[in-house]
């Protein structure tokens, strides 16, 4: 493992080495005319690891894909500078950058074999002829396509045509590769195979991903890494379970799974944890206030499978009732409305076996939420 | 009742729908196209008539024969390339003219493609084919006023201090080049552009993304997958070249003979209808000929190019 030369508060020696290879700072973009300009990236400022699996997430018209192309070198940053390693990408073209994309459409070449597509990158940096058929056939068989170097792209299935793309990407050893959205093509149980497939080559050949998607499961399951991004801003990077557990943004919390958000007021704040207020009076426990100031109004997220149902006459906890229960097979959704609240709550339980449903349509009911559950939004 | 249900039932029967379908283009096809070879094919195995016409029913292989063969004095049949030197001739020109609007054609077609807004393609192919609202004719005076001496060209060189003299570009190879590029020059863009407006950038985007500069690219992927569009483009302008008179007989002067020429004259000065109709039978099986190897040749069109 090379030595440790990113910034300690940078470093993770955890999940992956915490060298440097994608260092992007600060980096705006525009589009259109200076009259109707479009800010697709706003000072976006991110540090990708080698060998990590990073994902970019978001809606679309966030900006991923921007960020992807000017890594790329099909688009240059109307400010800011992206580095590969400590060397300046910005400026250069395409063809002389040592990363390689695998794009949404796939964009395998249709006049072209599937071996000749595998073949293009490596004839284009002037290999010799033996070690293209040697790398080829490597390729290939990493993909699991060994016995399809003859055909033409229009005679493969999705799944295949995006394992040629795979493959030809990977060809050149980019130091870096990039995946546009590469999934979204393909049905759920295809996408489940290659979401598999694309973790085990990331493993196996070494080389950074930088993944693109709006899929946030896709996202989770897969990334080492990943950041949230909406309207051209990075809104929070971390690890998936970092995300999923502590958003710092409404934003986050919203797109990442489901979320109740509650309004509320700071009302004391230690060491050991803050105290929030309801507008009914009734108090909510967090563990952290992240530094708002007592008596500010915050909102608190809450995930719907860390609430738990309770009879009503057990005590503490948010008095209310519920409206509506809907049977998932793995869980059951209740939907709450909360006592002297205009909001609604919604809670997960899951479906243990022989276990009868306790709670029914229009049953009074108390939530209880632990303090560790409760998330402080900074928005 | 029945006999509504008869005719509803013949006209769903699917043989039938086809027939009507596509009985309309094959009555115009038979009675514009077949009707009219029938009629030359006829003509050009007549004897000639002593003052032009030709006798209707005294049947002669005589026209085919002049094609290759002289008669000398004596009667006896001696071979005369003449007529095939004119025909060489023409293809060379209708050739070089094909390359040339080649040249010309294929980058205008790309840049045409590479527009982002569609207002401004638009009017770009529609100013490729402002010409055609322009009579031929006209076309071809307005070259030679340019050509000329002491035309625009030579006057215009004078009038910048650059006084090479008369450049005698007129009824040359080379005003014929530039007439005929000029006059067929829409028929190689637009096909082009049709094939170049199609094509997928970003495909472009990954061969630059693998490693091709802006040349590989355009030989590798950007001219296979447009070659459908090529080959027509080439066509359009190859066949109509082959036939032309009047870019020959205005810019070319009397100089050089073309097919054309030929056979108007044959129609015309020279009152031989039978061998006028048999010179255009010959040009029809060398253009079939040709087209036949170009088809043999381009038969495995790029799949997905198409």
């Amino acid at each position: 493992m090379p030595p440790a030369t990113a910034s300690p508060a940078t470093a993770n020696p955890v999940t992956a080495s915490p060298v440097t290879a994608i260092d992007v700072r600060e980096v705006t973009k525009l589009f259109g005319s200076p009259a109707d300009e479009v800010r697709a990236l706003d000072g976006v400022s991110l540090a990708i690891r080698e060998n990590e699996f990073f994902t970019l997430l978001g809606p679309s018209g966030c900006g991923k894909t921007t960020l992807l192309r000017l890594i790329a070198g099909f688009e240059q940053p109307t400010s800011g500078a992206i580095d590969l390693y400590g060397d300046p990408l910005t400026g250069l073209p395409p063809f002389r950058r040592p990363v390689n994309t695998v794009f949404q459409s796939y964009a395998l070449f249709p006049h072209m074999t599937v071996a000749d597509n595998v073949r293009f990158g490596l004839e284009m940096q002037g290999w010799s002829k033996a070690d293209m058929d040697d790398r080829v056939e490597r390729m290939l068989a990493l993909v699991q396509l060994e016995r399809h170097g003859g055909r033409k792209p229009a005679q493969l299935s999705g799944g295949q045509q995006q394992r040629v793309a795979l493959a030809r990407a990977l060809a050149n050893q980019p130091k870096v590769l990039l995946l546009d959205e590469p999934l979204s093509a393909l049905d759920l149980k295809l996408r489940k195979e290659m979401q598999i497939e694309l973790k085990r080559l990331q493993t196996e050949t070494g080389i950074t991903f930088i993944f693109v998607t709006h899929d946030q499961e896709e996202a989770l399951t897969m990334s080492d890494r990943l950041a949230v991004m909406h309207d051209g801003e990075v809104l929070q990077v971390g690890r998936p379970e970092e995300l999923y557990e502590h958003p710092t943004r409404r934003f986050v919390a919203d797109f990442i799974g489901e979320t109740n958000f509650l309004e509320a007021t700071l009302a004391d704040s230690a060491a050991d944890g803050a105290r929030f207020r309801l507008d009914t009076g009734a108090e909510l426990q967090a563990a952290r206030a992240h530094g708002h100031a007592v008596g500010s109004r915050v909102t608190l997220a809450v995930r719907p499978e860390r609430v738990a149902l309770q009879a009503p006459d057990d005590g503490a906890g948010l008095p209310g009732a519920i409206d509506r229960v809907v049977y998932f097979g793995t869980d059951t959704s209740y939907h709450v409305s909360l006592q002297g609240l205009d909001a609604a709550m919604l809670v997960r339980v899951q479906n243990r076996t022989g276990a009868a449903r306790q709670f029914h349509e229009g049953d009074p009911v108390r939530l209880q939420v632990p303090p560790e559950a409760v998330q402080v939004l900074r928005d | 009742m029945a006999a509504a249900d008869a005719s509803e039932g013949l006209l769903a029967r699917p043989a039938v729908r086809r027939a009507l379908l596509i009985g309309p283009a094959l009555a115009i096809i038979g009675a514009f196209m077949l009707l009219p070879l029938g009629l030359m094919a006829y003509v050009s195995l007549l004897e000639r008539g002593l003052h032009g016409g030709v006798e209707w029913h005294s049947f002669t292989p005589e026209a085919y024969v002049k094609f290759l063969f002289e008669r000398d004095l004596m009667g006896n049949l001696e071979v005369n390339t003449d007529y095939l030197q004119i025909f060489g001739r023409s293809f060379l020109l209708a050739g070089t003219t094909v390359l040339l609007a080649l040249l010309v054609g294929f980058p205008t077609a790309l840049y045409m493609a590479l527009q982002d807004n569609p207002r401004y393609r638009n009017l770009l192919v529609f100013m490729v084919t402002v010409p055609f609202w322009t009579n031929l004719l006209v076309r071809n005076y307005a070259w030679i006023i340019l050509l000329r001496n002491n035309g625009l060209i030579d006057n215009g060189l004078a009038a910048l201090g650059l006084n090479p003299g008369p450049l005698d570009l007129l009824y040359t190879n080379f005003s014929i080049w530039v007439g005929l590029t000029y006059s067929f020059l829409p028929f190689m863009v637009l096909p082009i552009y049709a094939s170049l407006e199609k094509l997928d950038l970003r495909l472009v985007e990954a061969a630059f993304d693998l490693g091709a500069d802006r040349r590989r690219a355009l030989q590798r992927i950007v001219i296979p997958l447009a070659l459908p569009g090529i080959v027509a483009g080439c066509i359009l302008v190859f066949v109509p070249c082959l036939g032309a008179y009047v870019t020959p007989e205005l810019l070319g002067g009397s100089k050089s003979l073309m097919i054309g020429n030929l056979i108007q004259n044959q129609f015309g000065a020279a009152r031989n209808w039978p061998f006028g109709a048999a010179l255009a039978f010959a040009l029809l099986a060398l253009v079939l000929l040709a087209m036949t190897i170009y088809a043999l040749r381009f038969r495995r069109a790029p799949a997905g190019a198409v």
